[in-house]
């Protein structure tokens, strides 16, 4: 199960092509998605906007080297490690989501696209890479969505008064759950089995993709560039916040 | 002035929802994010201006009787034990001023639930629960029954 290629076993119902078409399709209805959900919220105008305040506040000019240095700083810290969250425990649960959708999203494509049957072997670290990602946001997931979620650990509601919020979370959950029981069923159980359970599968993974415009997947496209421009403002003098205090004696 | 929350700083931790003294910190159900939904409730007492560590929440007027422009930034450095106020003024004036919010470590003071539950037969004392050891001395003055004004007891 963990080192067989999912997709090259659904020959047996599913030309190669479709899947690769669909893939397609989810890739145009993200690009869509992210580019309606700008539109609405008008996030490039208020992105510019803020960029305009922040140079005419600015006290120092920074060079490319600093905003270079900065970019690093922005990838290795809020992008790679979550840093910016304050909470441990939804560090671990949203890094665990972050590495583990990335192992099954660029796996899913190779897979896809270069290993579409069982004619041409696929090497055992893609579907190893695959379940694992897909291990790995089951696990973080559930963690956040039963325990973490702020609406629910702070605000005291229900864990189960879904919110327009909980659209990615829910989305992404069903994806990786039954693409968890697909390839579980794909091995033991029968071929009508095998059939619901990557119904349930595409269903979720539509969902997740297609309501990108409703949802919070388009998040990892601007939070990082959010992320850059703070650290900009902090070091060029335009925040708007207290300089640091000096340290007294005794702290 | 009541506070509101800059969306995009916000990670909603959810420390504001706990501290606010008025219940009007909660979560927003589309963004999962922190807002003041009732801002003509608010105590103004920045509490939760205070404890956001992501720095995400500001202090301004109405917008119908004041012209906007001003704010209230705040940063809290538990390290140092200090809290900076940045006060900016409609005309562009900003006056910045440090102060300390405690003279111990932070964590270094022992919380309610760590002292043992009270004596119920402690109820009669003049005491307090964890008198006189919670409050550094060895005993506090008490009064007796003949000290007491005629007609009291």
């Amino acid at each position: 199960m963990f080192t067989s290629n999912p997709f090259a076993e659904l020959t047996a119902f599913l030309p190669p092509i479709a899947m690769q078409v669909y893939i397609v399709l989810m890739v145009i209805a993200v690009f869509l998605g992210t580019v309606a959900d700008m539109i609405h919220k008008n996030s490039g105008k208020y992105f510019a906007q803020r960029q305009k305040e922040a140079k005419a506040a600015a006290t120092k000019e920074l060079s490319v080297g600093d905003k270079a240095s900065l970019a690093m700083k922005t990838i290795v810290v809020e992008v790679a490690t979550a840093g910016e969250f304050c909470n441990p425990q939804r560090r671990i649960s949203h890094i665990l989501m972050f590495y583990g959708f990335i192992f099954y999203l660029v796996t899913t494509v190779i897979m896809i696209f270069g290993y579409p049957t069982s004619a041409t072997p696929t090497p055992e670290i893609l579907p190893l890479l695959w379940n694992a990602g897909v291990i790995m946001v089951i696990v973080g997931g559930y963690w956040f969505f039963f325990l973490l979620r702020v609406n629910v650990a702070k605000d005291g509601q229900p864990i189960f008064r879904l919110v327009p919020a909980d659209l990615f979370i829910v989305t992404l959950l069903g994806s990786v759950t039954f693409a968890f029981i697909w390839t579980y069923v794909q091995t033991t159980g029968t071929l009508t089995e095998t059939k619901i359970a990557f119904g349930l599968y595409i269903l979720f993974t539509t969902l997740l993709f297609g309501s990108v415009r409703w949802s919070k997947l388009a998040h990892m496209f601007f939070k990082p560039v959010v992320a850059f421009q703070r650290r900009v403002e902090e070091a060029s003098g335009a925040s708007s916040l207290p300089p640091p205090a000096p340290n007294s004696e005794g702290s | 002035m009541p506070t509101f929350v800059y969306m995009t700083n916000c990670d909603g931790c959810g420390e504001c929802v706990d501290i606010c003294p008025s219940d009007i910190m909660h979560i927003d159900p589309t963004h999962r994010r922190a807002y003041n939904i009732e801002p003509n409730f608010c105590w103004e007492c920045y509490s939760c201006v205070k404890a956001c560590p992501q720095n995400a929440i500001d202090v301004r007027g109405y917008s119908d009787f004041a012209p906007l422009g001003h704010s209230v930034r705040v940063l809290r450095e538990e390290e140092k034990a200090t809290i900076s106020w940045k006060i900016k003024f409609r005309d562009g004036r900003e006056k910045n001023f440090v102060s300390p919010i405690r003279t111990t470590p932070v964590g270094s003071i022992k919380s309610a639930s760590e002292y043992a539950a009270p004596n119920p037969a402690d109820i009669n004392s003049q005491e307090l629960a964890h008198e006189p050891d919670g409050l550094n001395v060895k005993e506090l003055p008490a009064l007796t029954r003949d000290q007491l004004k005629q007609g009291v007891v």
